[in-house]
């Protein structure tokens, strides 16, 4: 039972759930991150110095270069990656990279997926019929 | 090593397509093919399109230890199972022994480095330690569709060659090599290569660092690989290296892939080519907006540690004014001064002098991978380095999220800085 189901475009990757890291912030692997740590690294970004690892990310645009497309992977097998990724506005990049890491990854939502998902949110992700349910909140959205 | 599809639809194959998803054309193909599959159909892509030319993006530290792993395991196929369908390049330079032991001591990069190469040449990619926007590999024919991997070289050819192309990254541009096509969508669309958005400079940028910042305000201000600008000038018409600069930041800020500048750029004869014919509203971009892209960054009068002249490399041109900057001068003890170029470069500017006044001015000529691809965080961290100057607005957009504080300066600014060790106005 969801509190809420959001339609996007169809996406890559299994049918995961999990525990969402949110905000309205652009992403890539390369600027953002602290590979090695498993932490945001980049200062002037909301997230810098959470943890990502084993949350789903929910941000706002793919970001930057080539890297993410051999990083995602590379970060799964280290056991460093993020269990999966929702991006109001993809690139090919990241959905190269989603492809290459077999990473759950969506976007082009009918909502601002980053205002509609809150930090600490339970959340399930069908990329393959283009969904993903709350299914519990930490709180209540205004 | 097979694709996984994802989907309940999928984009429309053909016989030979098919073929090579059943396997028929060997083990890496059937990867390939299903790769590419699961990306098209992400992107609606109705069918693919054939290709001649492939870039493989191919740098130590993005690919890491599984990207090798995945090169070498495709590498150990039978031939009749790894049949390349195109022609590729790689960008992997390797590592300047030197250089990289006084950066990163303690790591052996040139063998990190010798494993890539030979696990790329085993496939058959020409690991030839170039791109195409440095000048220094032949770039494709207007409205050519290919599959290369940079960033920089595909915003470089969709915008100033004419030719057709996504960012197809690493493994996505190696998939291309076996099956000799790309998805259909995107910049290989007429529809999708008109301008978006419309911009016009009422000031003309002084140096190739303000055509960066142009660049990296675009880029911000669209934030959308979808997104093509626009730009109407009002002073003399860049070079391409000026263009090549608000390519990379274009790309490096805002994920652009394509823009135009009108009466410039091959597809932009006028606006209306530009925009396909759309009325677009025109956002003018003025000096104050790239001064204060530059006081964001800020630094004037702090302790100078390293300059890292790079992104794009650079050219025999742009080394000889490095060279007349130095000469008879000393760089501070305090600041390293760095100095990119490909190995071909390098060495074309030992052969006329320049490397060695460089040299003797006690800077460093760099030859291999960017500052900001090879490892420029644990460089930072053995050196305990803080404050960056560099030419390149895209390098101060990655090398923040690396830990460094940088500022963004022309040339020349960085070069007086790291004679004097701070950073001056």
């Amino acid at each position: 039972m969801s509190l809420l189901e959001i339609k996007g475009h169809s996406g890559i990757g299994p049918t995961v759930h999990g525990i969402a890291l949110s905000a309205p912030d652009d992403f890539s692997t390369r600027y953002d991150l602290d590979r090695d740590r498993g932490i945001f690294s980049r200062p002037s970004h909301k997230l810098y110095g959470e943890e990502f690892v084993g949350r789903i990310l929910v941000l706002n645009a793919a970001k930057g270069g080539v890297a993410s497309a051999w990083m995602l992977r590379e970060m799964v097998k280290k056991e460093k990656a993020p269990l999966g990724l929702l991006l109001n506005d993809g690139n090919p990049v990241m959905a190269q990279g989603a492809a290459f890491a077999q990473m759950p990854f969506m976007d082009r939502f009918d909502v601002d997926i980053t205002s509609a998902i809150s930090t600490g949110d339970e959340i399930e992700i069908v990329p393959a019929r283009g969904i993903v349910r709350i299914l519990s909140r930490i709180k209540t959205k205004d | 090593m097979f694709a996984t599809s994802w989907y309940e639809r999928n984009m429309k194959l053909d016989d030979v397509e098919k073929a090579m998803l059943d396997g028929k054309h060997g083990r890496a193909a059937a990867w390939a093919i299903g790769f590419q599959k699961d990306v098209g159909t992400f992107f609606d892509a109705e069918d693919f399109v054939p290709i001649r030319l492939v870039h493989v993006s191919t740098d130590r530290e993005t690919m890491g230890d599984s990207g090798i792993a995945f090169i070498e395991e495709l590498g150990s196929l039978r031939p009749s199972e790894r049949y390349p369908r195109a022609y590729a390049t790689a960008d992997f330079r390797g590592f300047d022994k030197e250089n990289f032991n006084f950066l990163l001591p303690g790591r052996n990069l040139e063998v990190e480095g010798r494993q890539a190469v030979e696990a790329l040449g085993k496939l058959g990619v020409v690991t030839n330690h170039a791109y195409v926007n440095d000048h220094s590999v032949t770039a494709p024919g207007f409205g050519e569709a290919c599959g290369y991997s940079g960033t920089p070289s595909v915003i470089y050819m969709n915008s100033i060659v004419g030719a057709r192309c996504n960012f197809e990254a690493g493994p996505s541009s190696l998939a291309a090599f076996f099956t000799g096509r790309v998805p259909r969508y995107g910049f290989h669309l007429d529809s999708k290569r008109f301008a978006t958005h419309g911009f016009k400079l009422d000031f003309s940028p002084a140096n190739i660092v303000d055509w960066g910042v142009v660049g990296a305000l675009i880029g911000r201000e669209l934030n959308s690989y979808w997104c093509v600008p626009a730009l109407e000038l009002t002073g003399p018409p860049p070079t391409v290296l000026e263009l090549n600069h608000m390519a990379l930041a274009m790309a490096s800020y805002g994920s652009i892939a394509m823009f135009h500048v009108v009466n410039v750029t091959p597809e932009a004869p006028d606006w209306g080519a530009a925009a396909g014919g759309k009325k677009l509203d025109v956002k003018t971009i003025d000096f104050n907006d790239v001064r204060t892209f530059y006081q964001e960054w800020g630094g004037i009068g702090d302790e100078l540690d390293v300059v890292a002249l790079s992104t794009p490399q650079m050219t025999v041109t742009e080394i000889i004014e490095i060279a007349a900057l130095l000469d008879g001068k000393r760089v501070h003890e305090r600041t390293t001064l760095l100095i990119y170029a490909p190995k071909e470069i390098k060495q074309a500017c030992a052969r006329i002098g320049l490397t060695q006044i460089i040299e003797k001015a006690g800077a460093r000529v760099v030859h291999g991978h960017d500052f900001f691809a090879t490892f420029a965080k644990e460089i930072r961290l053995a050196h305990k380095w803080d404050r960056l100057m560099t030419h390149s607005v895209k390098m101060v957009n990655i090398c923040a999220g690396y830990g460094y504080r940088p500022t963004p300066a022309s040339i020349q600014r960085c070069i007086q800085s790291a004679i004097e060790g701070k950073v001056i106005g």
